[in-house]
């Protein structure tokens, strides 16, 4: 076992364990801050597999403003901090699909990969994925924008403030 | 590894930045959607409010006909190449889907800019205020927004970019592109506030839900083939050094994405809920061009990733048209709401779209193209007709009220008698035409699977006539309730839509053949 | 594989971690223990700490259009970091293709700002 294999299992086992925790636990709010535990050992392991940027992403992205969106959903549909019981549900239908979905997917990669290895790329970093970025993936790139674009269209057609308020503009 | 220090001239030799060639004339009917697009989203934050409803409507109109006059222009070149490195494929099909989506989008662009119907238009202005607050009330006196019409181009662009698109990420991007419009269009009918939002919720849940599996099946797909391009998927196949597991598992979780799009049963919940409670207009745009584009991209996928596993995919993807077909139809039967009614119908139309699709030939791809076309044309002209039907709370949906509408208002029930005619599938309309050519092409193939599709295809045909004669006689025969419904006098844009739709319906069930031969013409995939 | 560029933050954490560990463990050892009420409760910057939002309500829907703006330039950022070190090679073709994506963006945020997104009240 090499030390990147010990850390590719710590990580993994952290990001299980909170991965469970966020299904698992009663409160709202620690769901969406076993979250953070999750997505940053996610990070981590990318880390690992020396895909730098990529871990880098993920801590920005999810980690730093996925899970600030979520709180703030929280926030805006009065959910109470802290035990909320209005929001149980029965566990066994969503452990058997979850469990189910989850060992099946595990099974599959298990049986597709077996004992092969694969030599680590030495090519994930910001100069690999910027080079990608705009040669082979340069109209996806572009049409990203205009998502972003509609999306903010539509958080404005969503919650715009008081339009009869500012008739002239 | 240091790649967050700058790089060092050594290693930037290391890496090959091949520009890609861009074919700009190909992707011109894209880009001047997005173009146009963006456009819109300035003249809604610039324009004074009075002129924004006049400058949107024009600047849609205007960009959707470059558009097509740009995919015409492109289908007379012939060009038939792979351009945005591989990222998208410029062949027959792509062009032919892109122009009807392109006429299918004018089309339903005159429904979404249609004002006289209703003051301020079918839309409000804001999607999330609570039904039955005082801003509700407020909002429901006040002009729509004008948003929708950069929303509705959004829309086309992705779906545009959607049927081209030759790669598993680009297709990603340019469903969400599309899809997340569409999520917002579900929201903003100005009547039955608490139905639309609730259409809208649903819609978005599940669409996300139907993107997760996408990626993960896209992620999956990776795995097997090292590569997300359609062509790589197909050669990876052939070589099949990685557990085929991995492929069927991709390719089913990629076909939930797909199928959820296209309304498919098991994936079709979602459609009576979001046609009822979307603005009529938008489920026009839905039923029409919706369904063309993730047709076109799920025959894309099937038929150049996944032709290998041919034999693999036919039984599951043939229990599932089953399905759609028996489900669509049968439910239509129970359905008292006229857009329900549509919402099943277009759930059977799904049924047999994959009964075409599933023939795995050129006459299966054309067929399915021209039924598409066809569908299009008639479904929006239909919705055109309910947005008519009004009483003081907006569409008068319901079917016991359209009881009667015959004496009432001769001309539109006439219309609307031809169009469920042409929904039930009856000689000298398109509905006949195009289940003939996708049923034919699939007896064509002469196997198995397709020869009990087309058996199934028939037999729910025959039951989806029912539903369908029903509004009819209802129309005709039954006395008008009490208080019935007025039929509001159309607005030019309302107009020219109903005309172009049951013109086209006719033409296309009398004269299919210049069509036809299009659609023939154009059916080849490239790799 | 060289994650060697990390071992320095990871001694940070094992560092920060010992820290907290030692200073927690040693103030339950050492410290007195007097409790009082202001003491027991959790901290909030002096606010009266409540289950609920201020006022028991929801909070403002323009918490969500700033998040949502946030997010986006978030992403935007992610971008501009791979095409600036590897701007050198991309030459005017890259940077018009930035310039495009960051047009677009920016329209997002010019409408915004006239749709009254960016005032709080």
């Amino acid at each position: 076992m090499t030390t990147a294999d010990v850390l590719m299992l710590a990580l993994g086992a952290v990001a299980v364990g909170a991965a469970a925790a966020v299904v698992t636990t009663r409160q709202i709010v620690r769901a969406g801050l076993w979250l953070v535990v999750a997505l940053g050992s996610l990070a981590g392991l990318y880390l690992v597999l020396s895909a730098e940027l990529v871990a880098w992403v993920q801590v920005l992205i999810y980690v730093g403003a996925v899970v600030v969106l979520l709180l703030f959903a929280v926030m805006l549909t009065r959910a109470p901090i802290g035990v909320s019981e209005d929001l149980d549900r029965s566990r066994w239908p969503g452990l058997l699909i979850g469990g189910g979905a989850g060992l099946g997917l595990a099974a599959l990669l298990i049986d597709a990969y077996q004992w092969s290895t694969v030599d680590l790329a030495d090519g994930a970093g910001a100069e690999e994925v910027g080079a990608a970025i705009f040669r082979s993936w340069v109209l996806p790139f572009e049409v990203l924008s205009v998502l972003l674009l509609a999306a903010l269209v539509g958080a404005i057609v969503i919650s715009r403030p008081d339009v009869s308020a500012r008739v002239g503009r | 590894m240091n790649g967050f220090t700058i790089a060092t001239p050594a290693q930037v030799l290391a890496i090959d930045v091949r520009l890609p060639d861009l074919d700009y004339a190909a992707m011109a009917p894209m880009l001047v959607l997005f173009g146009a697009a963006c456009l819109g989203v300035l003249v809604d934050a610039f324009a004074p409010r009075q002129s924004r409803h006049t400058i949107q409507f024009a600047l849609s109109f205007i960009a959707l006909t470059v558009a097509l006059l740009a995919v015409i222009r492109e289908a007379r070149v012939g060009s038939r190449e792979l351009t945005a490195d591989v990222a998208l494929a410029i062949d027959g099909p792509t062009l032919f889907l892109q122009g009807t989506l392109a006429v299918l989008g004018i089309v339903a662009l005159l429904l979404v800019g249609e004002r006289a119907l209703e003051k301020g238009g079918p839309f409000v202005s804001q999607a999330a205020i609570p039904v039955g607050s005082e801003a509700d009330r407020r909002q429901a006196r006040e002009e729509g927004a004008t948003e929708v019409f950069p929303l509705t181009l959004f829309a086309l662009s992705g779906m545009m970019l959607f049927v081209a698109a030759n790669d598993l990420l680009t297709m990603f991007v340019a469903l969400e592109v599309f899809s997340l419009p569409l999520y917002l269009l579900c929201a903003l009918a100005r009547r039955r506030r608490l139905v639309s939002q609730e259409a809208a919720l649903k819609y978005f849940l599940l669409g996300a839900f139907a993107s997760a599996f996408f990626i993960f099946g896209m992620a999956l797909l990776y795995g097997f083939a090292g590569t997300v391009s359609f062509g790589g998927i197909h050669d990876a196949a052939l070589l099949a050094t990685t557990s085929p597991l991995l492929l069927f598992t991709g390719l089913a979780m990629v076909a939930v994405g797909l199928l959820f799009k296209i309304a498919a049963v098991p994936f079709h919940v979602w459609t009576p809920d979001v046609y009822q409670g979307a603005p009529t207009s938008v489920t026009a745009f839905m039923a029409a061009c919706t369904k063309v584009a993730a047709f076109g991209g799920l025959l894309r996928v099937l038929y150049v990733a996944f032709d290998r596993a041919r034999w693999d995919i036919e039984p599951v993807i043939g229990t599932i048209a089953i399905l759609t077909m028996l489900v669509g139809a049968i439910l239509a039967v129970t359905q008292t709401d006229i857009k329900r009614l549509l919402a099943y119908s277009s759930i059977a139309n799904a049924g047999y779209l994959l009964v075409g699709a599933l023939a795995f030939s050129k006459e299966g791809l054309s067929s399915a193209m021209f039924y598409l076309a066809a569908y299009g044309f008639t479904v929006i002209a239909a919705f055109a007709v309910i947005t008519l039907v009004r009483d003081d709370d907006g569409e008068a949906t319901h079917l016991s009220r359209w009881a009667g509408l015959g004496r009432e208002a001769p001309l539109v029930a006439g219309v609307f008698t031809f169009l469920m005619l042409a929904f039930a599938g009856i000689p000298l309309t398109s509905g006949f035409t195009s289940k003939f050519a996708v049923f034919g092409a699939a007896l064509g193939v002469g196997e198995a699977w397709p020869v009990a599709l087309v058996i199934v295809g028939v037999v729910t045909s025959m039951i989806l006539a029912f539903p369908y004669l029903r509004v009819v006689v209802m129309m005709w025969l039954s006395e008008p309730a009490e208080q019935s419904p007025t039929v509001a006098i159309p607005g030019a844009f309302t107009s020219a839509a109903l005309m172009v739709g049951v013109l086209a319906t006719l033409l296309l069930g009398v004269f299919p053949s210049p069509v036809l031969d299009l659609a023939d013409r154009a059916a080849e995939f490239i790799r | 594989m060289s994650l060697s560029a990390y071992v320095p933050i990871l001694a940070l954490f094992a560092l920060a971690t010992a820290f907290t560990l030692f200073s927690v463990g040693i103030s339950q050892i050492v410290g007195p223990k007097r409790y009082n009420r202001a003491k027991l409760e959790a901290y909030e910057c002096g606010i009266e700490p409540s289950p609920e939002p201020v006022g028991g309500g929801r909070f403002p829907v323009k918490f969500y259009l700033t998040a949502m703006l946030f997010i986006i330039f978030d992403i935007e950022i992610i971008f501009l970091y791979p095409w600036a070190v590897t701007f050198a090679d991309l030459g005017l073709f890259g940077f018009v293709e930035m310039l495009l994506f960051i047009g677009t963006v920016f329209i997002a945020y010019a409408y915004v700002w006239r749709r009254g997104g960016l005032d709080w009240d």
